[in-house]
């Protein structure tokens, strides 16, 4: 199979702290793959250097075929993520807020409304439609803000913390949506829920202190550790590091 | 064409804060309204003229528009404090895209307020019993129209270098010193000595006469203002596209 990403010895620093340490790993295409650590272990610095909001300290990745520090314009318009907060725009409607995104990506206007529409559809959005985005509940604006990142048809969408304060049915409808994109888009997505990551991704990486400890299947990740389930794995993982 | 579907997203967001509709255009018409009534109250003797309507409309208008350099600075910085410019800056948008959305959607409210702002000081001119010549009012609005770049650049600049909430503060303070040396709420030209050396250091002042010559249709001494006007312009614009540009080039994340 063919990759989406390939990391090479990617590094990010905040002064003296290293945020991402060296890290190397590769996403197959059309996969969904969950990047798991403790709160600060560097998931989302990964991620904004993968979509070109950050510039790495040294290493490279190659993001379809794009490296992301000689060809970060390129990068963006093929991928795109939904940021961990929320992020909308507060006075436009929903509706106006998707427009809004697949017209800065250069969508002609039929397209943009067909894409519109589709995305409507797809995260049942129709109710709220004509809504003020700042006036939704917070999981209704996240859910704006997930379609808001896949009106644009990336060929590669970073989900980060995508079902943080949705209900459980909402989840749950959002798993059925994510399953759905895996057939056309490769997903990389970072939760801090356990059934999430087994209800939906192929395969698995695990970080600590800005370092991947453990990447592969669920199943190998069992092995790996001798642990009956992936919590008692990640635990395992995690604290021993 | 990023750029434009920037602006009417800008602009939609503006439209709908109703302090919009305070600060850019009832404020100018009340402060009218005041002065007028003011000048009514003056006697002739005093020979005070900044208070006419003929030297108060084009004053008012271009008081106006630091309201304008206000909203776009408050926009900007706005934009900035939230999780969309992630968004924005993970999206294809050059910074070009950026600086012609953010100016051309407060162009269009600056146009409107100075629409707006004429159009009473026509009512006001008739209440007083006199009249505003039309091509002259015309012309001062083009005339207005480079300073109105100049205070977007301005707000352009603030926005982008201070956060949310320090933008309104270092905004008043610009509108404070237009209203003392620009010779919007008294005649900077009788008063001499050092407020007028002063005045004559900063753009306001250059503006506002501009705006009055061009209202009176005293064309033969337009070129020195709208020199000055045109230049502060041009300086200032290039300076919020350095900044701007710099921002997006600079690691935030
Ligand atoms: N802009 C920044 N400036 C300085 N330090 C930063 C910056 N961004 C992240 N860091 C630091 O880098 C480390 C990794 O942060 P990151 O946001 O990538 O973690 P995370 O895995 O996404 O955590 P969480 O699960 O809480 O979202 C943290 O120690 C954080 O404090
Ligand atoms: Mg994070």
């Amino acid at each position: 199979m063919a990759k989406a990403v390939e990391i090479k010895n990617l590094r990010k620093e905040y002064g003296a702290k290293v945020a991402v340490n060296n890290i190397s790993f590769a996403v197959e295409e059309d996969t969904l793959f969950a990047l798991l650590g403790v709160n600060g272990a560097g998931k989302t610095t990964t991620i904004k250097m993968l979509t070109g909001l950050a510039s790495p300290t040294s290493g490279d990745a190659i993001v379809l075929g794009h490296s992301i520090v000689k060809e970060k314009d390129k990068v963006k318009e093929i991928v795109n993520l939904s940021p961990q907060e929320t992020s909308i725009a507060p006075n436009l409607t929903v509706r106006e807020n998707l427009e809004f995104m697949a017209g800065i990506y250069g969508m002609d206007k039929e397209k943009i409304a067909r894409r519109t529409q589709e995305m409507i559809e797809m995260f049942s959005l129709a109710e709220v439609e004509k809504c003020r985005a700042k006036t939704l509940s917070g999981g209704w604006q996240r859910k704006v803000s997930i379609a808001m990142a896949l009106i644009t048809e990336p060929k590669l969408l970073f989900l980060d913390e995508p079902t943080l304060g949705l209900d459980v049915l909402a989840r749950r409808e959002l798993w059925a949506v994510i399953k759905r994109l895996k057939t056309e888009v490769t997903v990389v997505l970072t939760t801090h829920y356990m059934e999430e990551v087994e209800a939906l991704a192929d395969a698995v990486a695990i970080m600590v202190n800005g370092e991947v400890k453990a990447i592969g299947t669920i199943d190998e990740l069992l092995a790996q550790t001798g642990k009956q389930n992936l919590e008692e794995a990640f635990v395992e993982i995690a604290a021993n590091a | 064409m990023k750029g434009i579907i920037f602006c009417k997203r800008t602009m939609k967001e503006i439209l709908r804060d109703p302090l919009s509709y305070i600060f850019c255009l009832a404020f100018p018409l009340v402060m009218l309204v005041i002065m007028s009534v003011v000048n009514e109250s003056i006697p002739k003797q005093a020979n005070m003229t900044v208070f006419q309507i003929r030297n108060l409309a084009p004053g008012i208008a271009y008081f106006g528009l630091t309201f304008i350099m206000l909203f776009i600075c408050i926009q900007v910085s706005k934009d900035r404090s939230t999780a969309l410019i992630m968004r924005l800056h993970a999206s294809p948008m050059k910074s070009k895209d950026f600086i012609l959305g953010y100016t051309l959607s407060v162009i269009v409210l600056a146009l409107l307020q100075l629409l707006i702002t004429f159009a009473a000081s026509f009512a006001t001119a008739v209440a007083v019993g006199t009249k505003l010549p039309v091509t002259g009012v015309l012309l001062s609005i083009v005339c207005l129209l480079p300073s109105a770049i100049m205070f977007i650049s301005v707000g352009m600049i603030f926005g982008t270098l201070i956060g949310e909430k320090a933008a309104p503060g270092i905004c008043s303070i610009i509108i404070t010193v237009v209203g003392m040396v620009g010779g919007v709420w008294m005649d900077v030209d009788n008063m001499k000595g050092v407020i007028l050396s002063v005045s004559r250091v900063f753009p306001f002042y250059h503006g506002v006469k501009l705006a009055r010559l061009a209202l009176a249709g005293e064309y033969a001494e337009m070129g020195q203002p709208l020199l000055v006007v045109c230049a502060w312009m041009l300086g200032l614009y290039l300076l919020a596209i350095a900044v701007m540009n710099g921002k997006l080039k600079k690691d935030t994340y």
